[in-house]
């Protein structure tokens, strides 16, 4: 029994939708062989509704299901972790966990501790100096400032790829999540550069709306982290993600507030620019 | 027959003096383009912005509210309507394409938008601490020809602004020799100039304070290349005929006019008083309006152009027909800053204008300004204690002024 009620026609309509993301999967399979293809999965609700419909279109196709990949932050919320354990069993999923471990020994595992660049590794060091703070000689270890969510995201998915000789990638990215998203291709082949292996990038549900999402997720029954009941839009790492209401995220206003306006990384981005314009 | 529904762009140039441009009549011109485009325009002689950076200034551009209306704000407002929004809930499409931090999503100025890009999450470098022209100008196009591609195609609002004119001056040497065929400057001496002279405010070297404005006029001729490509790729994507195209600046720049550098909290006419063309490809010769216009009136005549209603929250009233408005003056407040950060100590700073006199407060220092800016362009000549008008424009500044509570 579906937990909401939806007219005919919406149902109709997000059906539409899975057959679309299951065109963008059907396409990649094409192309590549699935040991070739990896799946980022951080088990928020995007790349949980992505995963699920790959799960659908595999099982009617026959085919094996992509090797997953999530990152490991080390500032998670125990909820998202116990999630990606529980359904990578129930589903019989391979996933597999990406960390930058150089960068949290280095702060002692500890969030906050000043890290001192020069006890990291050359490659971490060259990667600071690439966006541009050369000069620096320590900065505190959080998941999401600017260099931390290069060195614990960007840096961390360059070398799986690099290590794992990954030609597909599929990201749960959605077109109104944020407006700079507005105009990503569902496919994009992406050449080498110094830093970043050439690889071709899949964004199966870039049509969905965040009320399109959450609409699916109730009506087939999609699992979902828990942490939406309580409020949170969007998961980012655990200390610096911010409910901005109590209601569950698929009550608020999603049409008329931001998605991610309880993410630090696009303050930080914005403080940044500030910063090199001598503001801040 | 129906008049077909035009398109309406407003394409905003950071920081762009008024008296740069030939048009304007004020010295020599730096900007060929803007300049041979002037029988298609309305031109606004006399258009006040409403406060005298980013921050301050962009609310009445967007939203035809003042900096303070709301309180403080960490983002803005949710009182305050942005023209995007009323113009897609008008049932047309918006799309903006911008590179400063001030206006990002952080800050909440992506509201309304169909189609937003802040290059927040792009790379950028110290010289030029934002996306260029020519890339703003390439994701225009890419749009415009997406979103006209069909045989219909569902009438625009599109919102650009160039940065670069912004500081720290480093323009490209090719515009450099235009300037100046002698100079020789390289880019990390420019940028150390910005660190060195601009950073601190220190205009106690004459020539440093004219190198810097020829290095700013570099980047003028650059933007006007831009504004260039822009119209011709309308052209080419067969738009422009049936684009209205509203170009203005959120506020100038100062080289030393009154005593300091880049644009703080003051309310000089090098910073406030802004450009404002409107280009109309049915224009049949140029119109001049010299009444006082305000940055807040540009929203309401967006909406208007839509055939929209502008909510009961927008200050301004529509520009054209230009017979139809009737001045009000024009206000504008902002943080009195005197340097490049904002302290805590600072407070904010109000001006009001009439036809020709422009009066200004300062909180913190309790000052009163008043200038007549037609006998004394330059503003040097304080009137405050002698003008017959000036118990009479203080009242009307006095009584607009939004009071900031601080702690």
């Amino acid at each position: 029994m579906p937990k909401i009620e939806l007219s005919e026609e919406r149902v109709a309509e997000l059906k539409q939708k899975i057959e679309k993301s299951k065109e963008i999967f059907k396409m990649a399979y094409d192309r590549f062989e699935v040991k070739d293809q990896r799946m980022v999965w951080s088990a928020g609700k995007d790349s949980t509704l992505m995963l699920w419909i790959c799960k659908q279109f595999c099982e009617e196709n026959n085919l094996p299901m992509p090797i997953c990949f999530t990152i490991d932050e080390f500032d998670v919320f125990e909820e998202i972790d116990a999630m990606l354990k529980i359904y990578a069993e129930k589903w019989d999923l391979r996933l597999d966990w990406g960390i930058n471990i150089d960068v949290v020994e280095a702060s002692g595992w500890e969030l906050n501790a000043d890290v001192t660049v020069s006890d990291l590794t050359k490659e971490n060091q060259a990667e600071i100096d690439r966006i541009g703070f050369g000069e620096l000689e320590r900065f505190p270890f959080e998941a999401e400032s600017f260099i931390g969510n290069h060195l614990m995201k960007s840096v961390v998915v360059n070398k799986y790829i690099q290590d794992h000789d990954v030609k597909a990638f599929y990201q749960g990215l959605r077109w109104d999540e944020q407006p700079t998203r507005s105009e990503d291709p569902y496919f994009e082949d992406v050449a080498a550069d110094e830093y970043t292996p050439e690889q071709t990038r899949y964004r199966p549900i870039l049509h969905f709306t965040e009320r399109d999402l959450w609409d699916a997720t109730h009506y087939f029954d999609i699992p979902y982290c828990s942490l939406y009941e309580q409020g949170y839009r969007s998961l980012g790492a655990k200390t610096t993600s911010l409910k901005l209401d109590d209601k569950k995220a698929w009550d608020q206003d999603l049409e008329n507030t931001i998605e991610r306006a309880g993410r630090r990384q696009d303050k930080e981005a914005a403080m940044e620019r500030l910063r090199q314009l001598g503001y801040m | 027959m129906a008049r077909k529904q035009k398109n309406v762009i407003l394409l905003t140039i950071d920081t762009l003096r008024k008296d740069v441009i030939g048009c304007y009549g004020m010295g020599e011109s730096y900007t060929p383009f803007l300049d041979s485009i002037q029988d298609k325009c309305v031109r606004f002689n006399n258009c006040q912005s409403v406060g005298p950076y980013t921050q301050a200034s962009f609310p009445g551009i967007l939203t035809s509210s003042y900096y303070f209306e709301f309180g403080r704000e960490k983002q803005i407002s949710s009182k305050r309507t942005v023209i995007s929004e009323v113009v897609k809930n008008g049932g047309f499409t918006t799309a903006g394409f911008h590179s400063n931090p001030f206006l990002s999503a952080f800050f909440g100025w992506n509201r309304g938008w169909n189609t937003f890009y802040d290059s927040m999450m792009d790379q950028v470098t110290d010289h030029a601490p934002y996306i260029l022209g020519d890339v703003i100008n390439s994701k225009v196009d890419s749009w415009v020809n997406n979103h006209t591609s069909g045989e219909e195609y569902t009438p625009f609002f599109l919102w650009a602004h160039y940065m670069d004119v912004h500081e720290p001056y480093v323009p490209k040497q090719e515009y450099i020799a235009r300037i100046d065929p002698e100079l020789k400057i390289t880019d990390d001496e420019m940028f150390q100039l910005f660190k060195d002279v601009v950073l601190p405010r220190d205009t106690s070297d004459a020539s440093k304070n004219e190198l810097l404005k020829k290095l700013y006029l570099a980047h003028v001729l650059e933007v006007d290349d831009y504004a260039k490509q822009f119209f011709d790729n309308l052209e080419k994507s067969g738009v422009l005929k049936d684009t209205i195209v509203i170009i203005t600046s959120d506020h100038g720049d100062e080289f030393g006019d009154h005593g300091s550098l880049s644009h703080d909290g003051r309310m000089y006419d090098e910073l406030i008083n802004v450009p404002l063309m409107v280009y109309d490809a049915d224009c049949k010769e140029t119109q001049v309006s010299d009444t006082v216009v305000s940055g807040v009136d540009i929203p309401p005549t967006i909406a208007k152009t839509f055939g929209l209603d502008s909510p009961e929250s927008y200050c301004g009233q529509p520009l054209l027909p230009i017979e139809d408005y009737s001045s009000k003056g024009s206000f504008g407040e902002a943080m009195g800053k005197l340097q490049h950060k904002i302290k805590p100590t600072d407070r904010p700073a109000y001006f009001y204008q009439e036809e020709n006199f422009r009066i200004s407060y300062r909180v913190e220092d309790e000052k009163w300004e008043m200038f007549d800016l037609q006998a004394d362009p330059a503003e040097q000549e304080n009137i405050i204690e002698s003008s017959s008008s000036a118990e009479g424009m203080k009242a009307k500044l006095t009584e607009q002024m939004h009071v900031v509570a601080f702690d």
